[in-house]
């Protein structure tokens, strides 16, 4: 079955075609790539699926339910939780306490946020998070004191924090050393594996992608020109000539 | 030794004042960008609430100590941020800092044309009278305002460390984007920091008035003093803050007493182009990057 649900969707700056006509599912359980060139709408794409941006037309569906141009904040109550291409945490603030806070607004009411103590009981949560995406070495030290390949952990962590029901995932790769790139390959792997996670995943490096992703969508010039399996997609002469250029 | 002890507690005491007022000069600026030139008159003001309560209302000292804290998070606190923060911060940084001069102006002119350009009586906090502290004798009032100071500043620190609403103030200073995304209602933790401001200020009017009177001038020398305090400490942290306004208080003292009174105020902006010149990001501060 379908979380999230796609529909001709454009988005117009001025004269430019950003995004045009883009349609696809992804179904529950999967972990669905997106890739393309440069500049041929992913982040766009993105945005529009977030709220960040309105789109010119089309629809987006969670769960059957229209969701378009609904505000970020919104989605995140529903249950979309995303990743950024450049690293977003809350610097001064420890690896356990930035997980807690990314899950602390859906706990309680206005009264317990206000007065309620600090964990929100959230405490377990992240402790199997900071486990999980083994982070338990630097638990209370400072985000901003994290190797940027860590602080990409911890941002991917903090979207599984609050149990999503999607989690879209901006070049979770992107200036990740080999090392640090296997690993969280591995634990993002691990996450769709054992909680039947399910995430959208935008990324360049396409070894990443062919290796985690169950199916790609090819953008490009704002179009999709191929989807399939990752074997497919890879031989497809249409992705290569995008790829490759004329 | 009794002299320094003396120095020392009537240092911490004024310290302890500036930094209550350098607290929320920082607030301010992590959670909005504001740098509020008003802040001294933020401080005058109060007194003012204080002295009204007791002569109109007919309460007494510390009734009154507390209807002004509450007039002032009121019209110091939501009242500014309403009409004059909101309005001008999408002009940008600069148009703010000068809409908050303007400001500084207007309620020093309002206090002296309403009320009095005379310094008005206000009551002490305690008796005037000295006790014995580390074989020294200093005053009863010295030592309540740094109780009642420290008191303030560990109850901050406390409200933003170890509640949800201080971690959500912080995740707003850090990174207000992710911090919207995620829920908190961003616009709310910034207006309690204006509010928390006014508090502080209110408070640090209620402590420095007995020993200044009521003044509409009053807050002339306290912005300044506050303004350099956070400079000092460094602007984007509160600890940087109680530290720039003790240190400056502690300085400030022993500079009147060991140098030379003359050029007593011009100790503090000999600390502050010091440190300007060989820690730019204060002494606790750490540097800031800015996307343009």
């Amino acid at each position: 079955m379908a979380v999230l649900e796609v529909r001709d969707l454009s988005k117009q700056f001025g004269g430019i075609h950003a995004v045009e006509g883009v349609s696809f599912d992804v179904n529950e359980g999967e972990i669905l790539g997106i890739i393309g060139p440069n500049g041929s709408g992913k982040s766009t794409l993105f945005n529009c699926i977030l709220g960040q941006l309105h789109p010119t037309s089309g629809e987006v569906r969670l769960d059957g339910r229209a969701v378009t141009g609904m505000r970020p904040c919104d989605l995140n109550r529903l249950g979309v939780s995303r990743t950024f291409q450049l690293l977003q945490v809350f610097p001064e603030l420890t690896v356990r306490e930035n997980l807690i806070l990314a899950a602390q607004e859906h706990k309680g009411s206005m009264l317990t946020r206000l007065f309620g103590a600090r964990d929100v009981g959230l405490t377990g949560d992240a402790g199997r998070m900071i486990e999980f995406f083994r982070l338990a070495h630097v638990a209370e030290a400072k985000a901003g004191a994290l190797s940027y390949g860590q602080q990409k952990l911890l941002d991917a962590a903090m979207a599984f924090m609050a149990g999503p029901r999607l989690v879209l995932l901006d070049e979770p790769a992107g200036g990740v050393n080999l090392t640090m790139l296997a690993n969280l390959r591995d634990r993002l792997a691990a996450i769709n594996r054992e909680e039947g996670a399910t995430f959208v995943v935008i990324e360049h490096n396409m070894e990443f992608v062919m290796a985690l992703c169950s199916r790609i969508v090819v953008l490009a010039e704002g179009r999709i020109i191929a989807q399939g399996d990752p074997a497919d997609v890879r031989r497809d002469p249409k992705v290569i000539e995008a790829y490759l250029g004329h | 030794m009794a002299d320094f002890i003396q120095l020392l507690v009537a240092g911490l005491a004024t310290g302890g004042i500036y930094a209550l007022v350098a607290i929320g000069f920082t607030l301010l600026w992590q959670t909005s960008q504001t740098i509020n030139f008003a802040q001294g008159e933020f401080v005058m003001l109060p007194a003012f609430f204080m002295l009204g309560a007791m002569s109109v209302l007919g309460l007494p000292f510390w009734g009154a100590v507390v209807v002004g804290i509450l007039v002032a998070a009121l019209v110091l606190g939501v009242l500014f941020k309403r009409l004059v923060v909101d309005p001008m911060l999408h002009h940008g940084v600069l148009p703010l800092a000068i809409a908050t001069m303007a400001l500084s102006l207007f309620l020093k002119e309002a206090v002296k044309d309403f009320y009095s350009a005379e310094a008005q009586p206000f009551p002490p906090l305690a008796a005037d009278v000295n006790v014995s502290f580390l074989g020294a004798a200093v005053s009863l009032q010295s030592l309540i305002v740094v109780a009642i100071a420290i008191g303030a500043v560990v109850a901050l620190q406390l409200f933003l460390n170890n509640t949800q609403t201080g971690r959500r103030m912080q995740a707003t200073a850090q990174n207000p984007t992710v911090a919207r995304i995620l829920g908190i209602p961003v616009e709310r933790m910034i207006l309690l920091a204006f509010v928390i401001n006014a508090v502080l200020a209110a408070l640090a009017s209620a402590l420095v008035t007995p020993i200044y009177l009521a003044k509409f001038s009053n807050g002339e020398y306290l912005g300044i003093a506050a303004f350099i305090a956070a400079i000092v400490g460094g602007f984007n942290q509160v600890r940087g803050a109680i530290l720039g306004g003790l240190l400056l208080g502690v300085v400030d003292n022993f500079a009147a007493a060991y140098l030379s009174a003359q050029y007593r105020a011009a100790i503090p902006l000999v600390l502050l182009i010091v440190v300007i010149l060989f820690r730019p990001q204060g002494l606790l501060g750490r540097v800031e990057e800015r996307t343009v």
